[in-house]
């Protein structure tokens, strides 16, 4: 029932905007983040300084026509939109190739380096598509809209060129490999990296030590390596996988797909552990999540909304604003502070 | 019996005559002639040989082949004649041989199968063992000792083996002493009807190589037969140098071993026929553990047998991985002779070049509670390549609670390349279980896609998974070097660079 009337609700908050187009504004300062983080303090609480890491505040800025964020200000992540542009992408659209259905209704978006982003919406909206999209899946066709990553035309190249050029992907649900031992498996990628980088190739015995030094990121045993490619692996397994390739890859933006559904407590800390530990003022995350338990651990710049085939739009009347409190509220226990109708609006985080 | 003291006398009778077809009752009763449309009496000059006695009424180019044959085996020592099984086993060859015809795509079994480019060649059996200087680079890289087999000789020079346990036999039947295993022999000897091919080996086997285990031994290293073939000719050339290689492995009650036959070649690509007999009686609670690699040339036809019996409580296991020839066929027939019975196949054919890879095998199951599992996997990479699969299980109204299954998996990898697959099972027993299925398909393109994410190039890709599919079955040899080697093998033949860079 609630999720329905979700459904509803969201459908009413976007309708409205459809049409309508922003241009980028200037990115809000620190210092008005901080301004905005003292008025939506409640009252009585006790001492600034403590109680200002408690506090986060959700930004949803019209960045373009469809981007909704969510800002912590307390984050330890850059979100400098000073700092160099990673990914941007611009009014993508994208089809399913074999039914040329629409997935994909034009999403902006743009990723500084050392950025945290989250879209969160609900199942079906597009999330994974546009993942997939981003790393070049050929089950779909990008039919409009531009994406650059580092300033190159991202939809020219091949999805291994994709990878080598720095995204990496984690999937919502990774495929078996029968008969391919996961240890072969990173082998062949790093050495493919470091084909590309010019740098030596590391033999199976070599590799097998430099690996061996990254399975305690992911909490796991040595006889992991040996298995073949998610074969028989359990869910949170699998998603152990996807980190431990990232861990050995590297990645300037990883892109991690649901990276924490299936994963009970320890096993979601362990995953962010190890996301927050290859964290760096270079790279940038996009978490794209169902839940807002993952982002207790790993602390995004900005949160997104998607919502059918696009990223939320928040030029909003008052009673979508309402609803939108309300969505946040229920769907992620995101209780919502302030909304101003000039500056996007901040939330607070429970 | 009869049938073959018959031919003992006619074989002595040194003038040529006609035969009138009455006289084909004279054969074995389970034999069947097939008459040719027209008789048309021949003369023929070679009169030593109870062939000459039937030429009338079999295919020409059969009885051409057989005559070759024969005079390959009696040539080389007049004097000497053969232990006498292997006697026995040229007449019955000889004579069973007489029923059968060149295959057809007419007929079944060759329905898919097309050996005209044997019969388009001249075909000459090798009726001399090759020098031991050509072996001596080919067998360079063995670590394993291994008893050597070349153009159908055993190399004793070169052979070696760990020391066996008491009782045990491995060897050219020549050297078997042992009366009780002799016996054996002679009772086991040629105990099926096969086809043509198996016939021909018969009549042209130069030796009989006999594996003996008596009653308990378990051996613990693996009796390695490594086949080599060195007469070959170029492929332009219409010449076709065929070997008959027979084994014949004897296991006793409870017995156990582990038998690789790996067939090389001497030049990868060189022209020559391999027709190859292995026939293994597999005692009560008794285990054979079964690798078989085929490596020959591309240009090479390689046509082999495999007939297993199995007692009561035995296990038979086969692990086969064949790559080479231009054609190859395996022929594998394994019959129940006692109740819980372990028999479990395993087969992986590659054709990448345009080659004939065929499997028939054929599983009879006449005893309650047999446990039988197949798995063949096939890769077909060229275009005029080609891949064969016959494979029945025959569970009789005695066998209930029969355990079979049976799984055939084909990968396709370029446009117009063939498989046929029939797989069949024929039950008539009510309390079984039984399951199969065919897989026909290319990779996965979710799969692929997986490895590209993470920056591993499409072809590289392709090569990881087609490597994978095979491995499967390569990684049921239970012994370590085989399975490396094999596993190396796969590899360079998909891509020398493959294999060297990331594997
Ligand atoms: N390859 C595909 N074939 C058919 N439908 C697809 C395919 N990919 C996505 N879809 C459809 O597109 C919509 C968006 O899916 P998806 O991107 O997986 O959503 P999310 O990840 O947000 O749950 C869904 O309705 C889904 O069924
Ligand atoms: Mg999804």
């Amino acid at each position: 029932m609630a999720a329905a009337i979700q459904v509803a609700t969201l459908h009413q908050l976007s309708r409205p905007t459809t049409a309508a187009l922003f241009t980028l504004p200037s990115a809000p300062k620190d210092g008005i983040f901080t301004a905005s983080t003292h008025k939506l303090m409640p009252s009585g609480s006790a001492g600034l300084g403590s109680n200002r890491q408690r506090f986060r505040r959700l930004c949803l800025r019209s960045v373009t026509a469809s981007v909704a964020a969510i800002d912590y200000p307390m984050s330890r992540y850059r979100h400098d939109e000073d700092g160099k542009v990673l990914l941007e992408v611009k009014d993508l659209t994208a089809v399913i190739a074999e039914s040329q259905q629409r997935i994909l209704n034009g999403v902006n978006l743009t990723v500084h380096e050392g950025e945290v982003h989250a879209i969160m919406g609900k199942n079906g909206s597009g999330k994974s598509t546009f993942a997939k999209v981003l790393s070049g899946h050929p089950d779909y066709e990008v039919t409009g809209g531009t994406v650059a990553f580092k300033g190159e035309n991202l939809l020219d190249m091949e999805p291994e060129e994709r990878s080598l050029a720095g995204i990496f992907m984690s999937f919502q649900s990774p495929v078996e490999i029968p008969g391919v031992s996961n240890a072969d498996f990173l082998n062949m990628a790093y050495n493919a990296r470091q084909r590309k980088l010019g740098q030596p190739e590391l033999g199976p015995i070599e590799f097998f030590t430099y690996v061996y030094s990254k399975l305690d990121l992911v909490n796991m045993k040595t006889d992991f390596l040996n298995r073949n490619v998610n074969e028989g692996f359990s869910g949170g397994e699998r998603k152990r996988n996807e980190i431990l390739q990232l861990a050995v890859l590297g990645a300037e933006l990883a892109i991690l797909d649901e990276i924490d559904s299936g994963l009970d407590v320890d096993a979601l800390q362990d995953v962010a552990k190890a996301v927050n530990g290859l964290l760096s003022p270079q790279n940038s995350v996009l978490i794209i999540t169902h839940y807002q338990r993952l982002l207790e651990y790993i602390k995004p710049s900005y949160i997104h909304i998607m919502e059918n085939g696009r990223i939320f739009d928040c030029k909003l009347g008052r009673v979508q604003q309402l609803t939108l409190r309300r969505y946040l509220l229920q769907k992620f226990t995101m209780p919502v502070g302030r909304i101003t109708s000039t500056n996007g609006f901040h939330v607070l985080l429970k | 019996m009869a049938a073959s003291a018959l031919a003992n006398t006619l074989c002595r009778n040194p003038t040529p005559f006609f035969l009138c077809p009455h006289l084909s009752q004279v054969s074995a009763p389970r034999t069947k002639i097939k008459i040719k449309s027209k008789c048309r009496p021949r003369i023929l000059t070679k009169s030593n040989s109870i062939l000459a006695t039937y030429a009338v009424l079999s295919d020409p180019f059969v009885l051409q082949i057989a005559e070759t044959l024969e005079d390959s085996v009696s040539s080389p020592l007049p004097t000497s004649s053969p232990p006498s099984p292997l006697k026995k086993l040229r007449d019955m060859s000889s004579e069973s041989l007489l029923s059968h015809s060149w295959p057809s795509r007419k007929d079944e079994p060759f329905r898919f199968t097309d050996t005209s480019f044997i019969k388009g060649s001249q075909i000459l059996p090798i009726g001399s063992p090759p020098h031991e200087s050509s072996l001596l680079s080919i067998l360079a890289d063995t670590q394993l000792p291994s008893l050597v087999i070349a153009d159908g000789y055993i190399v004793n020079s070169l052979s070696e083996f760990p020391a066996l346990p008491d009782g045990v036999f491995v060897g050219s039947l020549s050297n078997l002493s042992s009366e009780a295993a002799m016996k054996r022999v002679l009772e086991f000897l040629s105990n099926f009807e096969g086809d043509l091919f198996w016939s021909l080996n018969g009549v042209g086997a130069q030796d009989l190589i006999v594996v003996y285990v008596p009653e308990g031994c378990r051996i613990e290293s693996p009796i390695y037969l490594r086949y080599l073939s060195i007469e070959g000719s170029e492929d332009a050339s219409n010449e076709l140098p065929m070997s008959n290689p027979r084994v014949l492995v004897l296991l006793e009650k409870g017995g156990e071993v582990d038998i690789i036959e790996e067939y090389l070649s001497g030049d990868g690509s060189k022209c020559y026929w391999t027709n190859s007999v292995l026939e293994a009686v597999i005692g009560e609670g008794a285990t054979l553990n079964h690798s078989y690699v085929q490596s020959q040339s591309l240009a090479a036809a390689h046509i082999k047998w495999t007939s297993v019996r199995q007692e009561s409580d035995s296990t038979y296991k086969l692990v086969e991985v064949s790559s080479g020839g231009k054609l190859s066929r395996h022929n594998v027939h394994v019959q129940q002779a006692g109740p819980d019975t372990v028999t479990e196949l395993s087969t992986l054919h590659l054709s990448i070049s345009d080659q004939t890879q065929d499997l028939h095998s054929k599983l009879i199951l006449d005893h309650p509670r047999g446990y039988s599992r197949q798995l063949h996997k096939c890769i077909v990479a060229h275009s005029q390549g080609q891949a064969v699969f016959d494979g029945n299980f025959r569970v009789s109204r005695y066998a209930q609670q029969t355990d079979a299954s049976q799984l055939t998996r084909s990968l396709l990898l370029v446009p117009r390349a063939t498989v046929n697959v029939k797989p069949n099972l024929q039950i008539v027993a009510d309390d079984v279980k039984c399951s199969h299925g065919a897989a026909i398909s290319d990779l996965e393109d979710s799969q692929l896609f997986y490895f590209r994410a993470r920056g591993i190039d499409l072809e590289m890709a392709r090569k990881a998974l087609i490597f994978s599919f095979g491995a499967e079955v390569i990684n049921s040899f239970t012994y370590a070097p085989l399975r490396e080697k094999a596993k190396s093998h796969i590899a360079e033949l998909l891509n020398p660079k493959f294999a060297a860079s990331s594997l």
